[in-house]
């Protein structure tokens, strides 16, 4: 309800001379008011938090991979990208408070911010482009539902100048031609991109050139110096990206060329054409000769350096003269996680392996093995990986570029459920925890739809899975390509994380019911017969809930991760549960506590709620691989 | 502000496509280079997760009654603008205007872009939608 509702409410009341009623609404006016207000500290303190994780610096390499000073003011920067005269940075600020994103342009010299945009609450600014001889600066903003690309003096002074007003949607301004005739930017989704040119001549009533249009995604198109060529990222259909080069003019012969052999960035030319460069799935550094020279020539590319952190900083801009490589430090550090096994208390049980960059781990219902998530930096992807307790033998289980998420163990540990996203779409499927045999498609849902799996009923009949803020459970029968879900809960609240007690007669989930941004864990009666609720609702946290949900094995305990708006520390919290002759929850007990950031999941916890299984964060060491320069 | 962070890394765009797939595939349903604009009498709303409906009965060129579908962010998404359900149920039979993606199909139906309420005030669902 809106203030002003709210004040009509109470007049309304006086009015009728209904002094209880009068009475009782001034109650709820202040009691909503204390909660809008709890809302907004709660919202400022998550962002303040948001910001200490995310914030970052901007540093430089050399063309030897040594670190070469940068600028210390630290933000959550967005697009970075350095004038063509070296001296200068266009930032892209996020600014979480505002829900809003504004251009910076930084003196590299001397950290000097100048402000250039300011935007209104929820609008952006985004893609900044310089012009060829630095004085001006051209980017993308959303205002008001209307695409547009402006440009302004990047000295701040003037005005703005709208220089296209986009009839659609998606523009990926990337790039303005040395000559200063054109800009050039991508429009891509799941249906495909295309690659356009936009002359800057011909005052208001600008048309774009299409050069190209595929079935496949295609980003950040940047011209050769002499205006001939385009570099751009082409993604395929299994997630892998390349960059590739072809003429600007559509009707021109030759191209397109592959240039790279799995990329993690945008290709970026020298100003003289005679380099092109770009970060490989490995993170090195990669250059390649290039000539447009009757048409485009390259050689076979090459490590220009390679970071000395395992975990490399993450690499943004090339500036012109091929002299100096911009990259975003990740904000803690180079950090890497090993995995870590607690008792009840926090105190530490077992250590498992050696650090590496891990996520997820979680106990397979026997206890003896773990399922983890690891990425591969050599390969640039992460796969999903068994770990034997008592070995320590590991057994990898997939192998694809595909981005896995809510991987989940079945009831009798035989199987690992995940959903990954595949061009486009969030299918579920299974594999034996044995490492044998071929995935199997399991469960798809609406194309494009994200699919949050969070548990299978121990009987094996059910998935239970959430999508939009809404809980399924999907009857396990029939064709899997056919199967459909059953809403369990959709509301207009946000209902996550459904979780099935063990015998099957409750349903767990978090929801935003009480307060909006912040989830508190309610169970309510399952009917399997139906895959619907039954009659009753109880809430059973109080102080906020971020993730973790878990049952113990015989149902009489439940756990989940408390929020803790002040620090990073993660929050084990139990309650104790009576569920015969009704359901009765007990009061929440804060378990142990553990330095975060740390993430949490479903399979955190073992099914007897004694082993408490984590990716702690260490700091990854710096190794002995020297830099290649040439 | 979705499209935002995910715009923050570029190569998240990439590997994620683009804002647009907060829930289905809105590029596939319905086609961002189509608007249009429509204007009528607010009556129905289904206020619930993942997208909230409006419809809204709209007089055509021809003088006959169109009755049109606008989908519209998350509940929450309103929710967290300090925009609620009272706001629209207080319109019903009051004059809105919906500026839509229109639905690939022809439907008369489309994506929310932009709803201007009765009183004149502009609620514009983008990012989420643009």
């Amino acid at each position: 309800m809106k203030k002003a509702d709210r004040v009509a409410l109470v007049c309304a009341a006086a009015l009728l001379g209904v002094v209880c009623l009068a009475g009782r609404a001034t109650g709820q006016e202040l009691s909503a008011e204390a909660k809008e207000k709890a809302t907004a500290e709660a919202r400022a303190k998550r962002n303040a938090l948001a910001f200490e994780n995310n914030a970052t610096t901007i540093v430089f390499f050399d063309r030897a991979g040594k670190r070469t000073g940068g600028i210390t003011e630290r933000a959550m920067y967005g697009e970075t990208v350095v004038s063509p005269d070296g001296s200068r940075v266009a930032v892209v600020k996020n600014d979480l408070p505002s829900e809003t994103a504004d251009l910076f342009i930084i003196d590299i010299a001397t950290g000097a911010s100048t402000r250039l945009t300011t935007s209104a609450r929820t609008e952006f600014v985004m893609a900044p482009v310089w012009s060829p001889d630095s004085s001006r600066i051209a980017y993308v903003t959303i205002r008001k539902g209307q695409e547009a690309i402006y440009v302004r003096p990047a000295n701040g002074q003037g005005s703005e100048e709208l220089l296209y007003r986009n009839p659609g949607a998606f523009m990926n301004l990337t790039d303005w031609s040395l000559d200063g005739r054109f800009l050039t930017y991508a429009i891509s989704d799941m249906k495909g991109g295309a690659l356009f040119t936009l002359p800057l001549d011909g005052g208001a009533d600008r048309k774009p050139t299409e050069v190209f249009k595929t079935d496949l995604r295609v980003f950040v198109p940047k011209f050769s110096p002499d205006g001939r060529f385009l570099s751009y990222i082409q993604l395929d259909a299994a997630n892998r990206a390349e960059v590739f080069v072809r003429p600007v003019d559509p009707k021109a012969e030759g191209g397109p060329w592959q240039v790279s052999d799995g990329t993690f960035s945008p290709g970026f030319w020298r100003r003289d054409g005679k380099e092109l460069y770009y970060l490989a799935r490995d993170q090195a550094v990669m250059v390649a000769d290039v000539g447009t020279s009757p048409t485009f020539s390259f050689s076979k590319p090459r490590v220009l350096f390679r970071q000395a952190s395992k975990v490399p900083d993450r690499l943004a801009y090339v500036t012109a003269d091929g002299e100096r490589f911009l990259a975003l430090p990740a904000p803690r550090g180079p950090q890497l996680q090993q995995i870590t096994i607690f008792n009840r208390s926090g105190e530490v049980l077992q250590k498992v392996g050696e650090p590496a960059l891990y996520g997820g781990p979680s106990f397979s219902p026997d206890g003896s093995r773990l399922l983890v998530s690891k990425t591969d930096q050599q390969a640039g992807k992460a796969d999903l990986w068994i770990i034997d307790l008592a070995t320590g033998k590991q057994t990898k289980l997939t192998n694809d570029t595909f981005q896995k998420v809510n991987p989940l163990w079945s009831p009798d540990g035989k199987y690992i459920y995940y959903a990954s996203f595949r061009n486009g779409d969030f299918p579920v499927h299974r594999r034996a925890s044995d490492g044998t045999g071929d995935e199997e498609l399991v469960y798809k849902y609406e194309s494009g739809a994200f699919v949050g799996l969070s548990d299978i009923s121990s009987d094996g009949k059910y998935l239970v899975v959430d999508s939009g803020g809404f809980i399924m459970v999907v009857p396990l029968t029939g064709d899997p390509a056919s199967r459909k879900g059953i809403e369990f809960l959709r509301t207009e609240w946000t209902d996550t994380l459904g979780r099935l007690s063990p015998d099957g007669k409750f349903m767990a989930y978090r929801s935003d019911e009480a307060q909006v941004e912040r989830g508190e864990i309610y169970v309510r009666p399952f009917n399997a017969a139906t895959g619907q609720p039954g009659d009753g609702k109880w809430r059973v946290s109080k102080d906020g809930v971020n993730a973790m949900l878990h049952w113990r094995a015989d149902g009489k305990e439940i756990f989940f991760r408390g929020q803790n708006l002040e620090s990073n520390d993660l929050l084990v919290v139990s309650v104790e549960l009576e569920t015969t002759p009704t359901f009765k929850p007990g009061s929440p007990k804060v378990l142990f506590k553990l330095p975060g950031p740390l993430n949490g999941n479903l399979g955190n916890i073992s099914r007897d709620g004694q082993r408490f299984v984590f990716a702690v964060n260490v700091p990854a060491a710096t190794t002995t691989e020297s830099s290649t320069p040439r | 502000m979705i499209r935002r962070i995910f715009g923050c890394i570029v190569f998240a765009v990439l590997l994620l496509g683009n804002g647009a797939s907060a829930h289905h595939n809105m590029t596939a349903l319905f086609d961002f280079n189509d608007r249009v604009t429509v204007t009528g009498s607010l009556t129905k709303i289904d206020w619930r997760n993942p997208h909230i409906y409006l419809t809204i009965d709209v007089k055509n060129a021809k003088g006959s009654m169109e009755n049109w579908q606008g989908e519209g962010p998350a509940p929450s998404w309103f929710r967290i603008r300090d925009v609620g359900k009272a706001d629209f149920e207080k319109s019903i039979e009051k004059t809105l205007t919906l500026e839509l993606s229109r639905a690939r199909d022809k439907s008369l139906s489309g994506l929310i872009r932009t709803i201007t309420l009765p009183d004149g005030k502009v609620i514009s669902a983008c990012p989420q939608n643009c």
